[in-house]
């Protein structure tokens, strides 16, 4: 597999953000489920914090998603797409880059907001985004879920369209984002 | 001092010996300043590493006494007082958890105290050496302290300033799950800055 993209195939680069990001947002739902359930205390403390930390990394592998992806050719569309599928296939891509930003930094904003600064583990602290204000804070903790539920949704209607791609129209958009697998047109074609 | 060889009784002679050794000691002995809290002018603030970065927390309400002079450090002293309940990080939430049985137990430990019955000079300024009690728990402390006097409206003022740290697993601040020091470090930092009018 290629570092980089080629027409037919996502390279090793875009694989592995792509999947990264992927478990990245499962753990985010994850902690965010267990802290929720939790009084304040230590417990939630923690997993509040590691929940904080892996926003950052999603925000941070994000950024470096997009330079990747705008200095490399992007695989096409399969020709079989109706032009309304191709509008919604390339609205849902959007949509899920904006929301790889928009939930981060409406975390972050939000527990600047709170007055609590976002450390990234322990690491480095990042600036406050904004100056403390509860109001502000209860608006975007209401934000912060609207857009994470919204980026849950749109990621399993990718998820569906993609094995829909895969078992109904037999076309290679999963493959080419699956590392070890060959390109089906291209055996087909041999 | 001189001693004086009168042809005076040997009785009066010793009298004006030991008058004569006292004298230089009360000299140098000057009268202590009272200097007590300026509270609407005074900050008492700690830093606490709260899930990898630096938080902010103050106590709105302490009182402090201090008896001072820079010519008889022998005698002087410090004492503080924190009314740990009123303890502010600025988060409800937190407060609460600060305030709660298993940190600051304002409840049962309604007071901090430091006291201080020795002061030095040292090359920064001054330093008070005592015993600071937090949650019912007792260490030596030292408090490195910058002071400095004022006349401000006819009244003698003092400001007093400083910075320090300590481990607050040392006083039993972190029980239960807050005995770690993952999400919230041990290490917490005070420092002060204060107003001190001369009474």
């Amino acid at each position: 597999m290629a570092i980089r993209n080629t027409r037919q195939r996502w390279g090793a680069v875009a694989q592995l953000l792509h999947w990264l990001i992927v478990v990245l947002i499962i753990t985010q739902f994850t902690l965010a489920t267990l802290f929720d359930d939790l009084p304040p205390g230590a417990r939630k403390l923690g997993l509040l914090a590691r929940h904080k930390s892996v926003g950052i990394t999603i925000l941070m592998l994000a950024i470096v998603r997009l330079a990747w992806r705008s200095t490399n050719p992007t695989p096409p569309l399969p020709d079989t797409l109706r032009p309304w599928e191709r509008t919604l296939a390339r609205f849902t891509h959007a949509l899920l880059y904006a929301l790889l930003f928009a939930v981060p930094l409406a975390g972050w904003t939000m527990s600047s907001a709170r007055g609590f600064p976002v450390s990234w583990f322990g690491i480095f602290t990042l600036p406050d985004l904004v100056p403390k204000n509860k109001m502000l804070y209860e608006a975007l903790l209401t934000t912060h879920g609207v857009l994470a539920w919204t980026l849950g949704v749109v990621a399993i209607i990718h998820l569906l369209a993609a094995l829909k791609h895969h078992f109904v129209l037999k076309d290679d958009v999963l493959r080419r984002m699956l590392p070890l697998t060959s390109h089906r047109t291209k055996e087909s074609r041999q | 001092m001189r001693i004086l060889r009168p042809a005076a009784s040997p009785a009066v002679w010793l009298a004006v010996q030991i008058l004569a050794a006292a004298l230089p000691a009360a000299a140098a002995a000057p009268d202590l300043a009272h200097y007590v809290l300026d509270p609407a002018k005074s900050s008492l603030e700690f830093t606490f590493l709260q899930a990898g970065a630096w938080n902010k927390g103050h106590f709105k309400h302490f009182t402090v006494s201090f008896d001072f002079s820079p010519d008889n450090l022998a005698a002087s002293r410090l004492d503080v007082i924190v009314e740990m309940s009123s303890v502010d990080t600025g988060d409800q939430e937190r407060d609460d958890a600060v305030r709660g049985g298993d940190l600051l137990a304002v409840a049962k430990f309604l007071q901090a105290h430091f006291a201080a019955s020795q002061i030095n000079k040292t090359a920064a300024g001054y330093e008070a050496v005592g015993k600071l009690t937090i949650r019912g728990v007792t260490h030596d402390m030292r408090v490195p302290f910058s002071f400095r006097t004022a006349t401000e409206g006819g009244v003698a003022v003092g400001y007093m300033s400083g910075k320090t740290s300590l481990l607050r697993l040392d006083y039993g601040v972190g029980q239960g799950d807050w005995k770690a020091t993952d999400q919230v470090g041990n290490e917490v930092g005070v420092a002060f800055a204060l107003r001190l009018t001369a009474h």
